[in-house]
């Protein structure tokens, strides 16, 4: 693999992640004002579809927020790639003087901010290898913190999941967690729900199922299927709406990440992501060719 | 339907007379202040200190902006947008002993700001969240910067507005507040759908 030609695609990847919303969550947006009926919601809707245009015309960053970046690297037989962790963080500190990005990474005590977006553990970058695999996958995700002070996490039973009634514990947790948001995350807003693990896992897959899949995939799991859909329209049905001053949709989508737990327990952990999607991937293959696979 | 355009230094008589649900826009000053801005201003009170500002009748904004230099050393605002309002509940009384008549922001507030809208005479706004290219367009010039050193979205910026907005009043001068009021409802409608016994 050419690391110079990777190393300016995941630049340009950076780029377009900070400058842009993912296709499929402005298609949402649009669904979301066509059926909308409550005039205040329809007038928000509106500015945020306009926004992205000015956003556009302008070359300005969408958000004044630039949230906080994680990195997922898939890679396989060509070795570990020593060198994504760099080309993100120059990516970074060019989309800071250009204006795309508000120096807003600080240290978490002090609140000590150096200016750059980086700092102890930032970018974050969760490198996973996948034995077999002849490709790279890179996406880079920049989630507002605002839609992190809804998020939570319960450790569930058997008996507080509800398994005998269709999970209905989890799902009470899920909506009593929307209530709770409101307005906060930036709604029309995405959930991210790990399930499984431990504390640490079911966090860590939250962010993965909301950062990294398309909000208008289906999941191929049937069960998770089904929650997601369930969960996303009983939540529309709360009437908190765009920007959590009323309306039909206060939540475009709900992704599940799974994994196997201890028999004792199911962790949960549900993860807010405001409507402004900025997120950006790409593969590359061994020959050069790549592909936008987000 | 005409635009509903108030003018910094607002007065508590106009503040009071605005309902839940109205729709506004602010000419003139708008002070940007966050966590950390709320913090410094409440020690100062506290001690006695004199605040940079004057803030009687004016309008704080729960915001960080993205400001540049131009060629000449001036800020020049690139875009600005309402961060999440809640984490300055703590701050109620602070803002309306400041002299405060209008808050912006997003996702609304909690009991003691509604108290202290009453109490005070000032009303919430909500501004169109992750809207900041759009918003922008209503903020003219940076007039200064005050406590840079907190960084760049902790500090106190002090904004040419005109015409600011589409604001929502979310929170009047009344006890009313759109965000209690949804709440209230969508707990009903969750204990329909799952109920907490059983």
């Amino acid at each position: 693999m050419d690391k110079e030609l990777v190393r300016a695609a995941i630049h340009d990847t950076c780029i377009r992640a900070v400058t842009e919303i993912s296709a499929d969550v402005r298609d949402l947006l649009g669904q979301a004002l066509e059926r909308e009926s409550n005039e205040t919601a329809k007038s928000m809707l509106s500015s945020m579809l306009e926004n992205l245009d000015v956003a556009k015309q302008q070359d300005k960053a969408v958000c004044q927020s630039p949230g906080y970046p994680t990195t997922w690297v898939t890679f396989g037989e060509d070795g570990f790639p020593d060198f994504v962790g760099e080309a993100v963080a120059d990516a970074l500190g060019e989309a800071t003087r250009k204006g795309y990005l508000r120096p807003s990474i600080v240290d978490p005590l002090t609140r000590y901010n150096p200016g750059n977006n980086t700092g102890e553990g930032v970018p974050n970058i969760e490198y996973q290898y996948h034995p077999g695999q002849d490709y790279m996958d890179f996406i880079i995700s920049f989630k507002g913190c605002g839609a992190e002070l809804g998020n939570a996490m319960k450790i569930f039973t058997t008996a507080t999941l509800k398994l005998d009634q269709d999970f209905a514990g989890l799902k009470r947790f899920v909506l009593e967690t929307a209530i709770n948001a409101g307005g906060k995350p930036c709604p029309p807003f995405g959930i991210g729900i790990g399930i499984g693990g431990q504390m640490d896992i079911a966090s860590k897959l939250s962010r993965q199922a909301i950062s990294t899949r398309k909000w208008s995939d289906t999941n191929p799991d049937p069960l998770l299927a089904r929650l997601e859909t369930e969960l996303r329209d009983n939540i529309n049905t709360l009437g908190l709406g765009a920007a959590g001053t009323g309306g039909d949709t206060v939540c475009l989508a709900v992704k599940i990440g799974r994994a196997a737990t201890h028999t004792a327990i199911a962790p949960v952990a549900i993860n807010f992501h405001c409507w402004v999607a900025r997120r950006a991937g790409i593969r590359i293959y061994r020959d050069g060719r790549i592909e936008k696979i987000l | 339907m005409s635009k509903h355009v108030l003018h910094m230094p607002l007065r508590e008589e106009e503040v009071r007379q605005l309902k839940v649900g109205d729709v506004v826009y602010l000419t003139g000053h708008i002070f940007t202040a966050r966590d950390m801005a709320h913090l410094k201003i409440r020690t100062l009170l506290e001690q006695g200190g004199e605040l940079p500002k004057d803030f009687a009748g004016a309008a704080v904004f729960h915001a960080g902006p993205v400001c540049l230099k131009d060629e000449a050393g001036n800020w020049k605002l690139n875009v600005v947008g309402p961060t999440t309002s809640i984490r300055m509940e703590p701050y109620a009384d602070v803002v309306g002993k400041m002299g405060i008549r209008a808050v912006i922001g997003k996702g609304g507030m909690g009991q003691d700001t509604l108290d202290a809208c009453e109490k005070y005479g000032y009303v919430y706004l909500q501004a169109a969240p992750g809207c900041a290219a759009k918003l922008a367009q209503g903020i003219r010039s940076v007039y200064d910067v005050t406590w840079f050193e907190m960084g760049m979205p902790e500090a106190l910026w002090d904004l040419e507005a005109v015409e600011f907005g589409p604001l929502v009043v979310g929170m009047d001068t009344h006890q009313n507040s759109i965000y209690k009021t949804l709440r209230e409802a969508a707990l009903e409608k969750l204990e329909a759908l799952y109920p907490e016994k059983g």
